[in-house]
């Protein structure tokens, strides 16, 4: 039977990151998956990741997949697509599907990566057409150009909800609402504030009724529910749509692992089912690790490191590195992972209500429930201050792993510290020379150009915009609030692209004076 | 459960009581869409001393279709363990079971020495 | 927690689920042990479904010929649960001379004990299920076979029996059994001590080292088998089927998937790693079987494979007897792998053997004492 020293199953994030680490410490690695394109499910990620340089932080998530294969390639990885892995028997043995047959093949370590799906959630109606996961309305739009519908209401207000809700968004899909059973916002702040401020309202303590339509959804029924998840009648909300996707979570896809002997749990903090792993990933049965999602639910740069320690102890467990080596590579992955799971939204943190942030100033109530930072709590976050001419103003208010805009302003404006969950503030001493790097480089959108008072009545705001058509400049129409309600008119007076933006356009618009601190979204008319 | 009980456990003694089965609005709804399994159907058993979630499966059949439970496990899951009055993580999930996705016999029956 | 009963059975399976119901319905309390957390979680949920006559022993034919005349009939009402027997017949395949001269063996020793069982054709084959391949040159027929779905069977039994007040209780292994004043009366669990008049081991291979307690050794091994199962199909036909070599045996459900069973040949030596593992090279064996006799399937989706440990006795069948030398102890274990269908009837039987040595069917070739040295 044919014998390698690894097989990887699984060829996104985790898996890849294995192999090439693997690879290249000398191990003949062979990467099974069974889609017909590596990547996993970066390439559907077209948003810009959080985290600092060595988590390849403000680089889109597709990119990162495309340097991960490239990595592969040089590494010599190899990889098998359109390749099934049906079980993992005894002794190490994997059988994959590969066109019409079957081959055996065994190894002396494996690494399982292979993700997770989708949760769903019942309710009336659930089964109609229409009703889908948000996992596939990405991959509809972004692996496949295929608008998932035209008027949705997103359920799930975790990362994903409010990725996807963002990225409907950008596909020219009307987000009516997004709901949620939960009391407050699931995902980062950030990240629900660049949906709110669109315009697209938040319903916390929400979750659907019913799904109406007779064979597709035509409209949907969402209602309050009280601490024991049981609707409060009279709260019924009525939206008109054709497609509803649901964000409640995701599972591990741990299948092949218990198939293989390791020991489980089922770990709600991990997702569900999971394997038992030691700080190396390694299960129970000797040789067999897990990385990524599969061994619990986080994020594709958390994945990518497990995934590169999985590999690394692979060589180690194989007798492939010497003990220096290890202990570097070792130091190095647990100081990038450790940098990851800190802040708010830590895996020790999950389902913890936190009042205060590091820094000790009470998070926005108005952001968990609503979506957004009310015009009366922006004030309070350090990254918030008044200067004559352009300064930044960050609306960054929660610790989570981020800190490109430290490295992005070319002045030094801007400081986050060693600690990357520190709330960045502004170094007062440092000009601003309105490069706009900083406001490209926000991974949450949350930084803003702000000139106060141009000196005749009106005040300049530079804002991110990701969408299209981008308004001509001369443009006129309306400034949105943070909650994306027009608050006064507008006018688009300077557009920037630039390489470094990667795509991300400058717009500055022009409003009354009164307005500077309260308009954050250009709307054409 | 009925409001004084203690809550199980443990499933070991299979004629601790867990109270009638009542009827619900939604018991029609369906929970295995491979299968077509609904939450009254899923429910009913339980009161009929189906603990295991083996044990729902190999009679409602749901998670025994295509999905092979990936969309409706968690949910069932969820379901008995409401039913029973546990937390779910007292409940073992399905055996994993080869192949992970739906093969052909004609393929599991050609055993190739081709190479990748 | 209910320590004591008339009857306390060990081991949960379709056979201790049976007795548990028939005993239970002549008015005696029973308790029943099992080991795994899983009702049915052996043999019960890992065997073809057939409930046949043909190709079994003498010696356990007319339990099987007494179930399908009197007791798989009218089985879905009586216990109010649908079992989905199925009464059309079993045709056990061949595809060589030296297969029909095995086939013909064993219509021999069915037609000896007045079964309706003979040899067909090729012809009447394919009259009988088209489906099959030209190369099927002939067959045992025995129209009086069928098939149950074996889950719902061992599930509906439980369920009637605790309808009836019989308690179960799960992830209770026994430790030991003891006398009391000469009669078995105790047993041991890891979840306490429970007491009966009669103690009925029917737990498989499980029954060995239970029995050995009390100086019974049961002569059986450990055989993993292998089963498999299909995607839904359109209906195709209703027939039992095997062949003469025992290559694979299986049936198309009510539900529409087909079940099969079948073997590596590999089983006897075969490792396991303190579960019963399916073994990569078996499942694309059976697949090379089925599409051999049934091209027609070669594109049906296998869904799952599993595996399960059969006790099989040292001469194929099992003990089902009452042990004179410890009184209070009954045996029904050791099926061999063809337990399912004889069930019903085993249940029943055993519930009689409770009351006395008197039973309605002919188990005389199943004592504990026939095992003797080689003549």
């Amino acid at each position: 039977m044919k014998r390698v020293d690894l097989i990887v199953i699984g060829a996104g994030p985790a898996g890849l990151s294995a192999a090439i680490e693997a690879s290249s410490r000398g191990l003949s690695t062979v990467v099974f998956d069974e889609n017909a394109r590596p990547g996993g499910q970066l390439f559907k990620q077209i948003h810009k990741f959080f985290g600092s340089k060595e988590h390849k932080a403000k680089i889109r998530g597709f990119r990162i997949g495309q340097t991960l294969l490239d990595e592969a390639g040089k590494a010599g990885v190899d990889v098998v697509l359109n390749a099934t892995v049906m079980g993992i028997y005894m002794e190490k043995e994997v059988v994959v599907r590969i066109g019409e047959a079957i081959e055996h093949i065994k190894a002396d370590a494996i690494i399982v990566a292979t993700g997770a799906s989708e949760n769903m959630v019942t309710f009336k109606g659930w089964t109609l057409p229409g009703v889908i996961g948000a996992g596939a309305a990405q991959t509809m739009m972004n692996l496949h150009g295929v608008k998932p519908g035209n008027r949705i209401l997103m359920l799930g207000t975790g990362n994903v909800g409010l990725v996807v809700s963002f990225q409907l968004l950008q596909a020219g899909c009307d987000v009516v609402a997004l709901a949620d059973a939960a009391p407050s916002v699931g995902g980062y702040g950030v990240h629900a504030s660049k949906v709110a401020r669109t315009g697209v309202p938040f319903y916390l303590s929400h979750t659907i009724v019913e799904a109406e339509g007779d064979d597709h959804v035509t409209g949907v029924t969402i209602a309050e529910v009280d601490s024991h998840f049981n609707f409060i009648p009279g709260t019924e909300k009525h939206f008109d749509v054709d497609t509803i996707c649901v964000a409640v979570g995701l599972s591990p896809m741990s299948q092949l692992l218990k198939m293989a002997g390791c020991k489980m749990e089922d770990n709600p903090k991990r997702g569900g089912q999971v394997p038992i792993i030691d700080a190396h990933g390694a299960t129970s049965v000797p040789g067999i690790f897990a990385a990524g999602d599969v061994a619990g639910i986080e994020e594709a740069s958390s994945a990518m490191i497990e995934g590169r320690q999985a590999g690394l102890y692979a060589a180690e467990y194989l007798g492939y590195i010497k003990d220096a080596d290890f202990s570097e590579g070792e130091d190095e992955l647990d100081a990038a992972l450790s940098g990851l799971r800190q802040g708010m939204f830590a895996p020790g943190n999950k389902g913890k209500r936190i009042e205060k942030t590091d820094e000790g100033i009470p998070v926005s109530d108005s952001l968990l429930h609503h979506g957004f930072v009310a015009d009366d709590e922006i004030e309070r976050f350090p990254g918030v201050t008044h200067r004559p001419g352009v300064h930044p103003v960050i609306e960054c208010t929660q610790n989570i792993p981020c800190n490109p805009c430290q490295d992005a302003c070319p002045k030094k404006c801007i400081e986050v510290g060693d600690k990357i969950t520190t709330l960045p503030h502004i170094n007062e001493d440092n000009p601003c020379v309105n490069c706009g790097m900083c406001v490209a480089s926000c991974p949450g959108q949350a930084i803003f150009l702000i000139d106060e008072d141009c000196g005749d009545g009106t005040a300049e705001i530079t804002l991110p915009y990701e969408f299209l058509p981008v308004p001509e400049k001369g443009a006129v129409g309306k400034a949105l609030s943070r909650k994306g309600e027009p608050i006064c008119d507008a006018t688009v007076v300077n557009l920037r692209t630039a390489k470094a933006f990667d795509q991300t356009t400058l717009l500055t618009m022009k409003v009354p004076k009164a307005y500077a601190m309260k308009a954050r979204f250009f709307k054409a008319e | 459960m009925s409001e004084n009980k203690q809550p199980l456990t443990t499933l070991s003694d299979r004629c601790a009581d867990i109270g009638p089965f009542v009827p619900a609005p939604d018991d029609d709804m369906i929970v295995c869409r491979c299968e077509e399994v609904t939450k009254g159907e899923i429910r009913k058993a339980v009161h009929a001393g189906l603990w295991t979630i083996a044990e729902i499966r190999r009679y409602l059949r749901c998670g025994m279709g295509l999905c092979q439970g990936q969309t409706c496990s968690k949910l069932v899951k969820g379901i008995v363990a409401r039913e029973l009055g546990v937390s779910p993580a007292l409940l073992e999930p399905a055996t994993s079971r080869a192949p992970m996705r739906p093969t052909e016999m004609q393929v599991i029956a050609t055993e190739s020495e081709v190479n990748f | 927690m209910k320590t004591t009963a008339d009857v306390i059975v060990v081991g949960a399976g379709i056979i201790g689920n049976a007795i548990a119901y028939y005993t239970a319905k002549k008015g005696h309390s029973v308790i029943v042990l099992e080991k795994s957390a899983i009702v049915g979680n052996g043999g019960s949920s890992r065997n073809g479904g057939g409930v046949r006559q043909s190709g079994r022993d003498a010696r356990e034919l007319p339990l099987a010929m007494y179930g399908i005349e009197n007791l798989w009939p009218g089985l879905s009402d009586e216990l109010g649960y649908d079992v989905e027997y199925v009464k059309k017949g079993n045709l056990r395949l061949g595809k060589t001379p030296a297969h029909l001269k095995i086939l013909e063996g064993l219509a021999k020793v069915g037609q000896s004990c007045g079964l309706d069982m003979r040899m067909i054709d090729g012809k009447e084959v394919q009259a009988i299920n088209p489906y099959m391949s030209d190369e099927v040159v002939g067959a045992s027929w025995c129209p009086t076979d069928g098939h149950a779905n074996p889950l719902k069977a061992t599930l509906a039994f439980y369920m009637k029996a605790r309808e009836l007040g019989v308690q179960f209780y799960t992830e209770t292994s026994v430790t030991g059994l003891k006398k009391k004043a000469g009669k078995l009366k105790i047993v041991e669990t890891d979840k306490g001590v429970f007491e009966g008049d009669t103690i009925i081991l029917a737990c498989g291979l499980g029954a060995r080292p239970i029995a050995s307690q009390v100086g019974i050794d049961i002569p059986m091994s450990s055989v993993l088998i292998e089963a498999l199962v299909t995607e839904q199909e359109p209906d195709m036909f209703p027939q039992m089927l095997g062949t003469a070599e025992a290559d694979f045996y299986g049936h198309q459900t009510a539900h529409g998937s087909f079940v099969f069973g079948g073997s590596s040949g590999l089983e006897a030596v075969n490792s396991d790693n303190g579960t019963p593992v399916t073994h990569s090279i078996t499942a694309p064996c059976i697949c090379r079987g089925i599409i051999k006799y049934m091209p027609r399937l070669a594109n049906a989706k296998i869904v799952r494979t599993w595996a399960g440990w059969m006790d099989h006795m040292v001469d194929g069948v099992p003990v089902i007897d009452r042990i004179d030398e410890v009184p209070g102890l009954i045996l029904a274990c050791g099926f061999s792998g063809h337990g399912f269908g004889i069930a019903p009837a085993v249940g029943m039987t055993v519930s009689e053997l409770i009351e006395g040595p008197d039973t309605t069917v002919d188990i005389f070739g199943l004592t504990y004492d026939r095992f003797k040295a080689k003549a």
